[in-house]
């Protein structure tokens, strides 16, 4: 009798217990829905991470679209505050791949 | 006062050891508590992707997420877990028990604010105010090319802030001639040290009306939203009013950082960048909440519903509803509240709507706001102006319906 009612009491804290945590995790809940791709892909992507992921995720560049004077501007201006871009070519390399992977949509498209 | 990403992976819990908690979690509610019929707030918090989400996640370091249109659409409030979030930088640890607001510059008497200080003060007050990010829909310019975070429509929201007006604390400092800035540092910043800190100045007189602010919706601000104390610039885009507040610096001239000089510009194609307009005050804008984009509705009297702001004194006058396109319009009933007079309404964003008649087919509703008083011609554009960095779309709201026979 006494041993059913130790594990009736364990039961019932273990339900509350669980019912706690989950009404913590509800109200902590990060946004479920990403609208863009959140890592860097195909060839060339190591140079994205190196210059980008410092200060912030792929997220921010993955939604964007731009054109070559576009990321030109944007990646001149990250490298004048420190972005890791080892050298002129490499440099290059990034633009080359920021444009042909996240390069300007049309605006039809929008 | 550190920042970084641990603490902004352990605030949102999605370190590793919270993503096995939360594994751990769903495991139980699957297996051990499957016979258990859970409460529906627990059911929504182990459902998968399949749930209608509430916040779109625009990027997820530092955080940009912005508010769905139908949780909008709910409540004149918006939650503050709801609420839009928009950071330059991560997070900053600040402990509230240690923490002070200095007040320095052109002042007599500098001061060194607690959190008890600003508690204590007599002068403290609550109002709504809406807070928009400048870019807020930039994601919907008709642009090849947009710099920024592609926001929609969701990176507005409604809450009420509570702490003191700024006025009040120059009071107590009292300020020496020639202040006619001022300037707002924060504790945020990059994680590499040659990125400019966020700071933003504001003529004296918009700041004489900035709250600073250290409760939202009545509880204490959220990490996410500025804790433990933010600037609130009514009437003005979200830039202006600057989260993890640390110094006001009151001088004789605005601030000449990256985030005024070159950031938050008016540029417009073919003009020059170096003569751009400062990005202020909130434009006139109107959103359709109820009925959503593709839904199908009954034919006939169909409400319709929104919110409309804007940031000039007064506010919206008026909220004009179309549901053929834009061919006819007729006025919507703007929401009254006896505890608000035009002053509070200037602030916050006003409830309206409409009952339009829809024959069968397809109808295209339209709303566009008016401001009030010296105001009264100013409404919002059918495609607001392109700028290079998307700021400021307050294009009018285009709604496409499915009407039943």
């Amino acid at each position: 009798m006494g041993e059913r009612r130790r594990i009736a009491a364990w039961a019932t804290a273990l339900v509350v217990a669980v019912v706690a945590a989950l009404a913590v995790t509800a109200t902590t809940r990060a946004p479920r829905v990403a609208a863009s791709p959140r890592t860097f892909e195909g060839p060339g992507r190591e140079l994205a991470e190196n210059a980008c992921l410092a200060c912030h995720s792929a997220m921010l560049v993955t939604q964007q679209h731009k054109d070559s004077t576009g990321w030109e501007k944007s990646v001149r201006q990250m490298e004048s505050w420190g972005a890791a871009v080892p050298d002129s070519a490499h440099h290059r390399e990034l633009i080359r791949y920021l444009v042909a992977r996240y390069g300007p949509v049309s605006a039809a498209a929008k | 006062m550190k920042s970084g990403r641990t603490s902004v992976n352990r605030l949102r819990g999605t370190d590793p050891a919270s993503a096995s908690r939360r594994a751990f979690l769903k495991g139980l509610a699957a297996g051990a508590l499957g016979s258990v019929a859970l409460p529906a707030w627990a059911r929504a918090a182990v459902s998968g992707p399949g749930a209608p989400p509430d916040l779109i996640e625009r990027n997820d370091w530092p955080e940009h997420w912005e508010t769905s249109l139908e949780a909008l659409g709910r409540s004149w409030i918006t939650p503050n877990h709801l609420f839009f979030v928009r950071s330059h930088f991560g997070v900053p640890d600040i402990d509230p028990a240690t923490y002070r607001l200095e007040i320095t510059g052109l002042v007599e008497r500098p001061l060194s604010i607690s959190l008890a200080d600003l508690r204590a003060h007599l002068l403290r007050y609550e109002l709504p105010y809406v807070l928009e990010c400048a870019g807020n829909g930039r994601g919907l310019y008709r642009l090849p090319n947009t710099s920024g975070t592609q926001w929609e429509r969701g990176a507005v929201g409604n809450a009420w802030w509570g702490g003191v007006g700024l006025n009040a604390l120059f009071g107590w400092a009292r300020l020496k001639p020639g202040a006619t800035h001022v300037w707002f540092e924060a504790a945020d910043h990059s994680t590499l040290p040659g990125v400019p800190r966020y700071v933003r100045s504001l003529p004296i007189g918009i700041a004489a009306n900035a709250m600073i602010a250290d409760t939202m919706n009545g509880e204490p601000l959220p990490r996410l939203h500025g804790a433990p104390v933010r600037a609130i610039v009514p009437g003005w885009y979200g830039m202006a009013s600057t989260k993890w507040l640390t110094r006001i610096r009151v001088e004789a001239t605005p601030s000449d950082n990256h985030f005024m000089t070159r950031g938050y510009r008016y540029v417009y194609p073919g003009e020059d960048p170096a003569q751009a307009p400062p990005v202020q005050d909130i434009q006139v804008k109107s959103m359709i909440t109820r009925p959503l984009a593709g839904s199908r509705v009954a034919r006939g009297a169909v409400r319709v519903q929104g919110l409309a702001w804007f940031g000039k004194l007064f506010g919206v006058g008026r909220v004009e509803v179309s549901g053929d396109g834009g061919r006819t319009w007729q006025d919507a009933r703007l929401h009254e509240d006896k505890r608000f007079n035009r002053y509070v309404w200037q602030g916050t964003w006003r409830p309206w709507s409409a009952e339009v008649r829809l024959g069968p087919g397809e109808a295209v509703l339209m709303a566009r706001a008016w401001g009030d008083m010296m105001s009264y011609k100013t409404t919002q554009p059918l495609e607001a102006r392109p700028n290079a960095a998307g700021y400021a779309n307050n294009s009018i709201h285009r709604v496409v319906v499915r009407v039943g026979a």
